[in-house]
């Protein structure tokens, strides 16, 4: 049994990469995007826990200008798939048009958070 | 007529008679000397040469004198009293022990010498200043150990005193060689009073008893606890000696040899006179008088006195500290003063470092805690006047522009924000021009 489960993780594992090679590749860029925006956030996450909250507004702000950056990509990504019938009649220069604003409002907000 | 002589010629006087020891104007310090015998006078010649060679104006009456005073129209006539009158029960004039106490609280200096059956109103001077006499009025200290050997006594009553209190202000540098002789009534010192000091003790294997009579039970006065001659030097800096012996200041001790029982060593001279005169130097101000001015603070490279300061400044602070030397200010050199930063208690103690010239300087960084400090200065040492200086100063905390403007810990933060920016510029540019 112990066999066959580590079998069936190893086929989902791969079914996923195969699947995921068939993705377009604008929807690819923001994939990446979106990851290294969370991975800065747990770079200064590590960093906090190492050597304290002092400045708290700042690692605030730090924290809050990757996860928000991360949490617009994705909802751009999700406006801008095709395969997504929600947002069917949505146009793409749309979408990236209220990206741009919300990730203007958003640096306005960090930049004068961070101290 | 004369009175109105008397009157006129003392109106520009006034402005000399002011109060207490005033070094700024020495030219002639006056000290009344009150008797109870004329023959005093010129008994003790030699210890009031020794004032008079010193520039002291002195003024002999006899106790009962009438027309004696301290003060008139509010002013005191003179800078020093000297009595050497143990049996007079009332003084004459205007002097009595409330005027004497007023005398010695507004910062004049006084000895008083009691002998055997010194009255009552000379005990209660002594009592005032913390020094209580043996109630015996016939009691005299005896010790059968330390007593001078003499022709003449031999109920051992003239002692060889030789315990002399350790402090070369009050005695002055030159160790006393020869034993002191000393004749006369013991007191004892009050133990919660911690002013007055014993400068010559008895030993002890001394006490204090009537001598022609049988002790019928122990004495009530023994030992070291028995103080010989005491000073008082009070909170105002006046200086006061007692001295249960008035024979200790008469010409016959000063000129006469000394030699102690049980040892073989004769002295010419007894250290009477040496002692008196050094001692008659510390209570006429002559030695440890420090006064300290000049009190300066500014923060390092400034040179202006600021009104406030805030917490993390450098800052340095001076001060001259003087003694007086008995005809000019001289610079005072000492290890041992120290300046408190202070606010409920010390949060600065720094020792004061002095270029030997009376100026002491140091230089220390403002505690991080705001509030309104003090810079204190206390010095008490024994024999010297106590300096007591404070000024006050407040401390600020940092303005809001003070801070520091990017802090080190927050780099990454900074980084993460501004790469963010960054990544969203180049992001928008590939999104744009892909098809």
């Amino acid at each position: 049994m112990a066999k066959s489960t580590s079998k069936d993780a190893q086929v989902l594992f791969h079914s996923l990469r195969s699947a995921y090679a068939s993705t377009p590749t604008n929807l690819k860029i923001i994939d990446l995007y979106v990851g290294f925006s969370v991975f800065t956030a747990l770079i200064q996450v590590v960093y906090m826990a190492i050597v304290g909250s002092f400045p708290f507004n700042s690692f605030l702000s730090g924290l809050l200008s990757c996860i928000g950056t991360a949490v617009l990509a994705v909802c751009l990504r999700i406006q801008v798939n095709k395969e997504n019938k929600e947002f069917k009649d949505l146009a793409p220069e749309r979408a990236f048009a209220d990206f741009v604003l919300c990730n203007l409002v958003l640096h306005l907000v960090i930049m004068n958070f961070l101290g | 007529m004369s009175k109105l002589h008397l009157f006129l010629t003392l109106i520009p006087l006034l402005p000399f008679l002011c109060t207490s020891f005033s070094p700024e104007n020495p030219s002639s310090r006056r000290v009344l000397v009150l008797f109870d015998d004329l023959a005093l006078k010129s008994s003790h010649s030699l210890y009031f040469k020794s004032l008079q060679s010193r520039g002291f104006e002195l003024d002999f009456k006899l106790s009962d004198d009438p027309k004696i005073g301290l003060q008139r129209y509010g002013q005191y006539l003179y800078d020093g009293l000297i009595l050497f009158c143990p049996t007079t029960e009332r003084f004459g004039g205007s002097i009595d022990l409330t005027a004497i106490l007023d005398f010695v609280d507004s910062g004049h200096d006084l000895i008083v010498a009691a002998d055997t059956n010194a009255s009552d109103l000379i005990r209660e001077i002594s009592t005032e200043c913390g020094v209580d006499f043996d109630e015996d009025p016939a009691a005299l200290v005896t010790d059968h150990t330390k007593y001078a050997v003499s022709e003449t006594d031999g109920d051992h009553t003239l002692l060889a005193g030789d315990d002399f209190i350790e402090s070369n202000v009050i005695l002055g540098s030159k160790k006393i060689e020869a034993p002191v002789l000393f004749q006369g009534i013991g007191h004892s010192l009050s133990p919660t009073n911690n002013l007055v000091l014993k400068v010559l003790s008895a030993s002890p294997s001394a006490y204090s008893a009537n001598p022609n009579s049988k002790l019928s039970n122990p004495p009530s006065l023994t030992g070291s606890a028995i103080s010989l001659v005491s000073i008082l030097q009070a909170r105002n800096n006046a200086r006061i000696l007692i001295s249960g012996s008035l024979s200790m200041f008469s010409n016959r001790f000063f000129r006469s040899g000394v030699r102690k029982a049980g040892s073989p060593t004769k002295y010419e001279k007894s250290g009477n006179e040496q002692f008196l005169t050094e001692l008659s130097k510390w209570v006429f101000h002559e030695r440890g008088h420090l006064k300290a001015v000049n009190v300066q603070h500014h923060k390092a490279g400034e040179a202006n006195e600021p009104a406030m300061y805030r917490i993390n400044d450098d800052l340095e602070y001076s001060v001259e500290i003087f003694e007086w030397s008995g005809r000019s200010w001289e610079p005072f050199v000492a290890d041992d003063v120290q300046v408190q930063f202070y606010m409920m208690s010390p949060y600065v103690l720094k020792t004061l470092s002095t270029d030997k010239k009376g100026h002491y300087f140091t230089a220390f960084k403002v505690p991080d805690v705001y509030g309104v400090f003090q810079f204190k200065l206390e010095y008490q040492r024994l024999g010297y006047t106590s300096l007591s200086l404070s000024k006050q100063i407040p401390v600020r905390p940092y303005r809001h522009n003070e801070y520091e403007r990017f802090i080190p810990a927050a780099y990454p933060y900074y980084g993460a924000a501004f790469s963010m920016m960054a990544g969203f510029f180049m992001f928008t540019a590939v999104h744009l021009f892909n098809k």
